[in-house]
């Protein structure tokens, strides 16, 4: 691949594409795949092939989006290379803030063996029950309850359209959970 | 999305592209519409040409100004070039360091002629707001440019961006206000492309983003 003739072979296929040849522009991104493929899996920081192909991708599609950079005087490889650099710290970037974000378990409590993945269910499992809880908190709460839990708007929005602060929102939505959380265990 | 059927849709949606000049031309293209703005802007408000005083300090600061201006643009333009060579981002570090250092070499001046009276800190808001103004067509014209590139080093870039724009508007506004005091115009006008150029490197990947793919579902 790295020979002079190759080289030159695969920016005549991408001077094509840029003239708008669909054959060529396959053509060339069915060549390069492998050598992409090849350039994440030595990187040794995406261990699943899922992963590998997923960077293979996302360089694949940066490659289309600024194709128009490609500059038919200058060898393709490094222009190239240098997007699936970018592209590839990119992706460790990402999974880097993925894997702080969340946390691996064994096994997932199932709903129906589990008894402390049932609380929500049993307790609160009746809709009907719940909607008049809800009818019967006083009005502050019953708005903050509709606006930041039922219509999960964030506490800016909530404020924004029911006039009160951000402060007395969080109090409101507190409070009222408390009064549905004992209305609904006292019901049960 | 298995990776040949992603291959066979992008192959399908290609269209001729026009290429990308070169960074030289895009440089020239971003200085003629700059200069033509500023010029437009100098009608409007002209010039106080008595108050010129073709000494020979203010001839240097103006040339590093400007090529500051024009260093900074190229290599904002070289960066959004894939495969580039790095060392461009440091085209502008000479005339920059040749600007810094008659703005430097003002104060010293200042303050061997008034004493530390010389060092006051006065405030420049007329500049800033005339910057602002010969400043706002090139500013959206060099992010419009270089968000046609490939966002490879989006705050090197949009940092650059700023740099430029800052030291062109900066050339503007000192042929505007030759004199002043030499603390002042380091701190307000160096400071201003300081400035910038942190709040251009703070936004920049929100500025400056890979494009998508209108229709391309991955995964």
């Amino acid at each position: 691949m790295a020979d002079s003739a190759e080289t030159a072979r695969l920016a005549k296929l991408m001077r094509a594409a840029q003239d708008g040849d669909s054959a060529a522009y396959a053509q060339l991104l069915t060549e390069i795949t492998p050598v992409l493929r090849r350039t994440v899996q030595r990187q040794r920081w995406f261990a699943q092939p899922a992963d590998v192909e997923d960077v293979v991708q996302d360089i694949l599609v940066s490659l289309h989006a600024v194709r128009a950079t490609y500059d038919p005087n200058r060898p393709f490889l490094p222009w190239l290379l240098a997007i699936a650099r970018n592209r590839m710290v990119d992706a460790l970037r990402r999974s880097g803030r993925r894997a702080v974000n969340e946390v691996s378990v064994a096994e997932y409590p199932e709903t129906s063996f589990e008894e402390r993945a049932n609380t929500s269910e049993g307790v609160y499992g009746d809709p009907e029950a719940l909607r008049r809880a809800i009818g019967e908190l006083p009005p502050g709460q019953r708005r903050a309850i509709e606006l930041l839990k039922l219509q999960e708007l964030s506490l800016k929005e909530a404020s924004a359209k029911s006039g009160m602060s951000v402060g007395a929102l969080k109090v409101a939505v507190h409070r009222g959970m408390i009064a549905l959380r004992k209305a609904l265990s006292s019901g049960s | 999305m298995e990776t040949s059927q992603l291959i066979h849709e992008l192959a399908g949606r290609t269209q001729p592209v026009r290429r990308l000049a070169s960074p030289w031309q895009r440089s020239a293209i971003w200085f003629a519409i700059s200069v033509l703005y500023a010029l437009a802007v100098i009608l409007v408000q002209p010039l106080a040409f008595k108050q010129w005083q073709l000494e020979t300090r203010f001839v240097i600061e103006q040339t590093a100004t400007i090529a500051t201006a024009v260093t900074a643009a190229i290599a904002a333009f070289w960066s959004v070039v894939p495969g580039s060579d790095r060392r461009w981002v440091l085209l502008p570090a000479a005339p920059l360091a040749v600007w810094l250092a008659m703005l430097g070499k003002a104060c010293v001046g200042d303050w061997l002629q008034l004493g530390w009276a010389g060092l006051a800190l006065g405030t420049d808001w007329d500049c800033v707001w005339l910057a602002a103004i010969v400043g706002f067509v090139p500013a959206a014209a060099i992010v419009i440019m270089l968000r046609r590139g490939a966002p490879m080093v989006p705050r090197t870039s949009l940092a650059l961006a700023a740099v430029a724009v800052a030291a062109f508007a900066n050339f503007a506004i000192r042929l505007h206000h030759p004199g002043g005091i030499g603390i002042t115009i380091l701190a307000w006008h160096f400071g201003m492309v300081a400035l910038l150029a942190c709040i251009a490197a703070l936004v920049a990947r929100h500025v400056l983003k890979w494009p998508r793919v209108q229709g391309v579902m991955r995964g």
